[in-house]
């Protein structure tokens, strides 16, 4: 690291117009992260005649500020209507809606605030004293160590069916299928498009994710909706316990890093990151019985790894101009537009920039925690808002979000399909996560399996051939074979107690 | 209330959008607002040549009414094209390479027969890259090793066969009496991840554009072989064209803007003239710079010729590649 472009870098971060620029984004993230369907990608695809105008430097600043902003308010709706406002913000759904339906909305949206600061923060070190050897850490990621990472992302879906198996093997399934539709790039040959051009680049998940969430959650409400009590809900405090915040630290601790590191690797991102964070924190708690109805260690570590892995995929973008994620790809496109060129010469030819934005990282994690703490007073209030009025709204915006993917009312009918298949998987009980997680990593996964196979001409030897694919298998293999460890471990515990027992009646 | 006062925004900017379109009269054309089509997402290339070409027209004032650009992604550009076809002569849509290989890799039934050329705009060029410790020196060694085994070489390129990347290296090898349907081709989700890909020593070449790993090369983390313009391009003076090591081949990978079907000489000539002036702009200078494109304008009528020339070389290479039987 070198100091004196650090402070240079400083220097322009605090600049009053570039701090404008952080908390206008920040809060125009926190906005359209918490609108389903509405996400980072969109909105600074929306700014970009805007920047036109702009120094480059600012530009960047605010582009980089939406992306984190947006990581802050993808959980906002997770928790307060079980609606993922994106990929990264599922896992947040996990806990984080059962918190709400505790009487805890309050607590909760304060704890995923503070994880997402804390898990930014070490981000941004991480960031300034491990951004080179960590990108060419990612460099040794080829097709085997991705097909492989997608794999433990999947494995997850064990850990998120516990009890029901089979019927969330069966969303899996539903979920890889889903993701064969389009063209294959290995091949060139359309797979399911049923003639219709706008399938050719495949299913959107986040079409997929706001018609099983979104439309799915208010169908399903509808159904009881003459049901509902009538009391006022709670909303409990606007600020988190000791007791929360001592079972938490740990787990936003551990997260932090591995979200950093996790966003490092293109293509990989906030939805793996947070997921893993999630499962890994669930085989490792003693409470993993708690996880699932309301664990709050169980929202705040997925909470902090997203946010950690969305200032890491900022790592391949401005060291080797490489887009790690849809976001920084629409970045790039207007940065170039506005000559500056992010890559191997960036550091050396304008250091300034690249240490603005990341000093500009530390004013936005600092200028977000603050703002989405206030807002949690505000907030909590749409759970008082009558179904009558707040349904339509869900509904409204779930339709603007679709349209905005791709500006194609094709994408309605999808949304309306999967909406009617999220309430079906609602009725019948059947875990809504593994289909969108499989759909989100399904074509990833495929295409990186066969150009794996293809470059080593057929040997699956690939996938044990490095330090890091191994280390990979073993993760997936815990992680499959836990809920077995689990049950035997009960075992253990329960035969123990018989005998103590029997011990005590003779 | 805050998301009722969001929505109720959004809605009146639709309104005042609707109503916008309006105006009428017999003067000349333009009679109209004027909407330039790119038929992807915001942020990709297509998008920033659109908004590049309605920033530059407005800005030194050459087009006196308003240019909306209207993202139309899907299917390649199909889904752009076909709204493009259905459009009266005030609407535009940006084009390149994909306008032919859609149509003669059978995924479209749009020709470019079918559309008004206006112009082409830009070029950017086609690179072949290895890691800065490869054993390939040069572009002929890389070729001849490639012609002993196809197999042996492993070669990046995204998103997609049939794209400019992919059919600038079957041309290099037809020409270098290499079959082009031997290669081995492992396909990326997009140029930075080939990029990527390479770095890593996961490929052993790459072929993409030049702009993609111009300063991979300058920093010296990989080596560029050859590039595929007609003459050394400015900045690296070191990296021969393929012709400089004897493999006789241009390949630009262009991008123009064309029209609905049957536009009138009248409005044609509109085009000439305000698009002919426009390039010479220092704006659309800088833009080209800022891109790493090179300046590649053609008028209507040359368009017309180069996109009959252009067809007749893709016909070939998509046939020769074996994408097609």
């Amino acid at each position: 690291m070198d100091i004196s472009s650090f402070l240079d870098g400083l220097s322009i971060a605090v600049q009053p117009i570039n701090i404008l620029w952080i908390i206008l984004g920040g809060f125009l993230g926190t906005i359209v992260g918490m609108l389903p369907g509405l996400g980072p990608a969109t909105a600074v695809a929306v700014l970009i005649p805007v920047t036109f105008g702009m120094n480059p430097v600012s530009a960047i600043i605010l582009m980089a500020a939406i992306y984190y902003g947006a990581m802050y308010g993808g959980s906002r709706s997770s928790i307060l209507l079980n609606t993922p406002g994106d990929g990264s913000a599922i896992a947040a759904t996990f806990d984080g809606y059962p918190m709400a339906k505790k009487g805890q909305a309050g607590e909760a949206l304060a704890i995923s605030a503070v994880a997402s600061f804390i898990g930014g923060l070490m981000a941004v070190v991480g960031f300034i004293f491990l951004a080179e050897p960590l990108a060419n850490f990612a460099l040794k990621f080829g097709p085997a160590e991705y097909f492989l990472l997608m794999l433990l992302t999947l494995s997850a879906i064990v850990a998120l069916s516990i009890g029901r198996m089979i019927k969330g093997f069966l969303a899996m399934m539903v979920g890889l299928a889903l993701s064969t539709v389009g063209i294959d790039t290995q091949t060139g040959v359309y797979r399911f498009t049923m003639g219709i051009p706008h399938l050719s680049e495949g299913i959107d998940f986040l079409i997929v994710i706001i018609g099983v969430y979104a439309i799915g959650e208010v169908l399903y409400n509808f159904l009881n909706i003459d049901k509902q009590k009538k009391e006022k809900k709670k909303v409990g405090k606007v600020w988190f316990s000791k007791e929360q915040w001592k079972r938490s630290k740990w787990p936003i601790l551990r997260s932090g890093p591995l979200g950093f590191i996790i966003g490092v690797l293109p293509g990989a991102g906030g939805s793996i990151a947070s997921m893993i964070s999630y499962t890994s924190e669930k085989q490792i708690s003693k409470r993993t019985e708690e996880f699932g109805e309301g664990a709050v260690e169980g929202l705040a570590a997925p909470e902090s790894s997203n946010n950690a892995a969305s200032v890491g995929a900022m790592i391949p973008l401005l060291t080797m101009g490489i887009p790690g994620s849809g976001t920084t790809a629409v970045m790039l496109g207007a940065l170039i537009m506005l000559g500056l060129r992010p890559g191997p010469l960036l550091f050396e030819q304008q250091p300034e920039t690249a240490w603005a934005l990341i000093n500009s990282m530390f004013i936005g994690n600092l200028a977000l925690v603050i703002i989405n703490i206030a807002m949690v007073g505000l907030l909590v209030k749409i759970l008082d808002t009558p179904a009558k009025v707040l349904y339509p709204i869900i509904v409204l915006l779930a339709f603007i979000g679709t349209y905005t993917l791709s500006y194609s009312v094709i994408d309605f009918f999808l949304l309306l399909i999967f909406g009617l298949f999220g309430l079906m998987m609602k009725v019948m009980d059947i875990p809504i996560a593994p289909l969108v997680l499989a759909l989100i990593v399904g074509t990833d996964m495929e295409q990186n399996f066969r150009m794996a196979v293809l470059s080593s001409n057929g040997s699956l030897g690939v996938f044990f051939s490095s330090g890091v694919s191994i280390g990979l298998v073993i993760l997936t293999m815990l992680s499959l074979c836990y809920p077995l460890i689990l049950k035997l471990a009960k075992r253990k515990k329960n035969m123990s107690e018989d005998e103590d027992q029997v011990y005590k009646s003779s | 209330m805050r998301k009722l006062a969001f929505v109720s925004l959004l809605i009146l900017t639709f309104v005042i959008a609707g109503c916008s379109g309006n105006a009428s009269g017999t003067q000349e054309y333009p009679k109209k607002n004027i909407e330039i089509v790119a038929p992807a997402s915001p942020g990709g290339g297509w998008d920033l040549t659109a908004r590049s070409l309605e920033k530059v027209l407005t800005d030194e004032k050459l087009v006196k009414e308003n240019i909306n650009v209207v993202n139309k992604p899907g299917g390649g550009g199909e889904v752009g094209w076909k709204y493009l076809k259905s459009k009266d002569a005030h609407t535009l849509a940006v084009n390149s390479s994909l306008v032919l290989t859609n149509n003669l890799l059978g995924q479209s039934e749009l020709t470019y027969k079918q559309f008004t050329p206006i112009a082409t705009l830009a070029t950017e060029w086609q690179a072949l890259a290895v890691p800065a410790d490869s054993k390939y020196k040069s572009a002929t060694e890389f070729m001849e090793a490639v012609k002993k085994d196809p197999s042996k070489v492993k070669i990046g390129v995204g998103p997609g066969l049939g794209n400019d990347d992919h059919l600038s290296i079957v041309q290099a090898a037809s020409e270098y009496d290499i079959n082009p349907s031997k290669l081995n081709f492992l396909v990326y989700q997009g140029g930075g991840d080939v990029v990527t890909a390479l770095l890593g020593g996961h490929v052993d070449a790459v072929t993409t554009s030049l702009s993609e790993v111009k300063d991979q090369h300058l920093a010296g983390k990989l080596r560029i072989l050859a590039v595929s313009s007609d003459k050394p391009v400015e900045g690296l003076e070191d990296v021969p064209t393929w012709k400089e090591e004897g493999i006789d081949l241009v390949f630009p990978h262009w991008r123009g803007i064309m029209g609905p079907p049957d536009m009138t000489e009248e409005e044609i000539a509109y085009w000439d003239k305000k698009l002919s002036k426009m390039v010479e702009t220092e704006q659309w200078k800088k833009v080209l710079e800022n891109n790493d494109w090179e300046g590649f304008y053609k008028n209507s009528e040359e368009t017309k010729k180069f996109m009959k020339e252009q067809h007749d070389l893709y016909q070939r290479l998509v046939k020769e590649s074996g994408l097609v039987k």
